[in-house]
């Protein structure tokens, strides 16, 4: 867990079938009020390299990446 | 709908009338002989879900403003207006159609329903009723062609930590790079999906076969095809395409995902690299003895759902069946023709758009799952994505009893 | 009366073959001028694509094996039409075959025309059953009423020569119409003006000029069309 970011909601997106994670992300990020952050898992290359364009496409806002290891963390946060 | 609107939508329609839609629109003599074709209507004996009654939902729009026999007596082929209540009707149709196109195998005439429901699903993009999610996937594929720098380094430090896993299963020679990438000179570009499933095992396999392979930064799929947008469709392939090229290889082959592969193979037919489905280079490789397998270690009889954009619509029929009886003696068909297998019920768009179509997928997918249990089979071999997600899925709903296993890792599992 | 019928055997019948041709050949011309779009055929891809359109579109193996009853009845019209065509062809002048194979104008004693109307008939009630009453629409019944009404006056004339003995009106008179037709001196002989059958005559080609009119705009197109739709699956 990152310190200086909060996350309203964590999403385990780790090893999921094409194209959940962002199906999943899309869904998860509009649960949440506008302004607070989701903190989505994954360890999925190809899922990790979809996040800056869904983000950018979707008008949300990634704060951070933390990439440690196989797991990849991004703090996400509802712009619209 | 007001008119500027209505007239928009045409200007949309009438791009679509191309040679292919207009003798399709124009031929149907409604004779009813694809009402067993589609497996949504075998599974739910409604006359909407008909494939004939699909299409007549378009063809009706046509009749009615392409037509002079529609515009001026409107009862005689039903013809309708293009309003709010038709795009519903339309919506329905386009989107309880995967797009399998058995129904095209039936029609005395070859008619084929996907393509004319390509024209109810741009219709609903220009209406903007298409489902928002598919247009999301779409958009984001064609960004991530316009900013490959925004995510390449964590990308290739991503594919960094999958090596150790590749390299536990097959060694590498010394110096060689388990997973390369953006590697020009090579003769294989392998293009993936998102999930490290659709890397890992073709890696191994490709290690084992020493082919000089190389992974593409892009995944596969076109969701561009899936939401019927040609526009985004051309800018989501052009990717790969342009990246094929670049590394100047020989070959493009694309993992388990169907569609990814029919889109390749049918729009990249003049381009200086050959386009292979994962399935048909692992049968070359044991063709050509680049890979050993060892027979018989799987567990009860093994059966195979063809991918209808891989088989069908794809050639690829002969390639899984070969790897199939290398791999186990106890392998038993589960349509006695591939050409006619059921769909699983998961295309077009179906499964992309997850839970909201779940529901539907199940309902409509049962003659699927009868076809499977029927079998007997333990193993439910595919190689595609969607079709192993609707799989699991049906496998879940209907206590198939069913392990549901990709074709490329069961090769990677049985290397010798 | 007679007025009425010589509009119906004269005027009329070149105003259908007019609307016929020019109709044929400009939906024919409108769809062929559009340009080709990507289609992708349904594999295994045949190897000799023409072949297998010429054989999908005269043999109907799909029909066959999932409808075989529709397709006895489909292949039963589809041929009984084409050996009419010959009829009809016959009826115009001596055609060049007659002499190597001696035979009565109109195959079949009768028994062609009776094909055609009872498969028209299985098209039709066929069509009144769900689930093909449901992909239905009117056009579908009115085509095959009025294929049945052209049909029927049609064979009744075959059948009152063949089955009862009806000489008033036979080949030799319809010849010398058809012929003045065809030539452009159109001219009656008397028997098709006088005989007790010609109310038969004149509706038989009422109907049909109907049909020919209306063909260029129906899914009778499907004739020309079966086979350029065909080769699209085929590759």
């Amino acid at each position: 867990m990152s310190d200086d970011i909060k996350a309203d909601k964590v999403m385990d997106l780790k090893g999921l079938p094409c194209p959940m994670p962002v199906v999943k992300i899309s869904k998860g990020i509009k649960e949440v009020a506008v302004g607070q952050v989701v903190e989505a898992v994954t360890s999925d290359p190809g899922a990790l390299a979809d996040f800056p364009a869904w983000a950018k496409t979707s008008g949300n806002e990634i704060m951070k990446t933390e990439q440690e290891g196989k797991i990849t963390r991004f703090f996400i946060r509802r712009v619209k | 709908m007001d008119d500027t609107t209505r007239d928009e939508l045409l200007r949309l329609f009438e791009s679509k009338l191309k040679r292919a839609a207009k003798l399709y629109l124009e031929t149907c003599s409604r004779c009813g002989v694809c009402v067993s074709a589609c497996h949504v209507y075998a599974s739910m004996p409604q006359a909407k879900y008909i494939a004939a009654y699909r299409a007549e939902i378009v063809r009706r729009i046509y009749k009615r403003y392409f037509t002079k026999k529609g515009r001026f007596w409107k009862s005689l082929g039903e013809s309708k207006e293009l309003s709010e209540l038709a795009l519903s009707e339309l919506y329905e149709a386009a989107y309880s159609c995967t797009g399998c196109r058995r129904c095209m195998v039936f029609c005395p005439f070859g008619i084929d329903t996907q393509l004319i429901m390509s024209i109810a699903k741009l219709l609903l993009i220009g209406a903007h009723a298409e489902p928002e999610i598919l247009s999301l996937l779409a958009d984001t594929s064609v960004a991530k062609g316009e900013s490959l720098e925004i995510f390449r380094e964590g990308f290739l430090e991503s594919i960094k930590t999958l090596e150790n896993e590749v390299v536990e299963r097959w060694r590498v020679e010394a110096g060689q790079t388990p997973i390369p990438v953006d590697q020009k000179g090579a003769d294989l570009l392998y293009v993936a999906l998102a999930g490290a499933h659709s890397i890992v095992p073709a890696a191994v396999v490709f290690n084992a076969a020493k082919e000089n392979w190389t992974l593409s930064f892009f995944e596969a799929v076109n969701f561009g095809a899936f939401v019927g947008d040609p526009v985004k469709t051309r800018q989501i392939l052009d990717r790969i395409v342009n990246e094929a090229r670049r590394l100047g290889v020989k070959e493009v082959v694309i993992c388990e995902c169907g569609t990814a592969f029919r889109v390749m193979k049918s729009m990249a037919k003049n381009e200086p690299f050959k386009v292979s489905s994962i399935t048909e280079v692992h049968a070359r490789y044991i063709r050509e003895g680049r890979i050993k397998l060892r027979k018989n270690t799987l567990e009860g009889t093994v059966t195979y759902h063809d991918p209808c954009q891989l088989a069908r619509n794809g050639g690829v029929m002969d390639e899984p069946r070969f790897i199939l009886r290398a791999l186990t003696d106890d392998f038993a068909e589960m349509s006695p023709d591939p050409v006619m297998n059921w769909c699983c019920g998961g295309g077009g768009g179906l499964v992309a758009m997850g839970e909201d179509t779940l529901d539907f997928r199940m309902k409509s997918a049962s003659v699927k799952a009868d076809q499977v249990k029927k079998t007997g089979a333990k193993i439910l071999a595919t190689a595609c994505e969607n079709c192993h997600t609707q799989l699991s899925n049906l496998n879940d709903h209907y206590q198939m009893g069913v392990d549901v296993r990709f074709l490329s890792s069961m090769v990677a599992d049985a290397l010798e | 009366m007679d007025k009425i019928s010589y509009i119906i055997l004269v005027p009329m019948v070149y105003a259908a073959f007019a609307v016929l041709v020019l109709g044929v050949s400009a939906r024919l011309v409108a769809i062929l001028r559009t340009p080709r779009e990507l289609q992708t055929p349904i594999y295994p891809a045949s190897g000799a694509p023409y072949l297998r359109a010429l054989y999908d579109s005269f043999l109907m193996p799909q029909v066959r094996r999932h409808a075989p009853v529709l397709w006895v009845f489909l292949m039963a019209f589809h041929a009984c039409l084409l050996l009419l065509l010959i009829g009809h062809l016959e009826l115009v002048a001596q055609m060049p075959w007659e002499k190597a194979f001696p035979h009565q104008i109109f195959l079949g004693k009768g028994f062609v025309g009776l094909i055609l109307a009872v498969s028209l008939l299985f098209f039709l009630f066929r069509r009144f059953s769900s689930p093909v009453r449901d992909l239905s629409v009117p056009e579908d019944y009115y085509l095959l009423i009025l294929l049945f009404l052209t049909v029927i006056f049609g064979a009744e004339m075959d059948w009152a020569r063949n089955w009862y003995g009806y000489g008033e009106m036979g080949v030799d008179q319809y010849r010398q119409y058809l012929t003045s037709l065809v030539t452009f001196h159109p001219a009656l002989p008397y028997e098709v003006t006088s005989a007790g059958h010609r109310f038969m005559l004149v509706l038989h080609v009422f109907f049909a000029n109907l049909f020919l009119m209306v063909l260029p705009f129906s899914k009778i197109m499907h004739a020309f069309l079966a086979l350029p739709v065909n080769k699209l699956r085929r590759g």
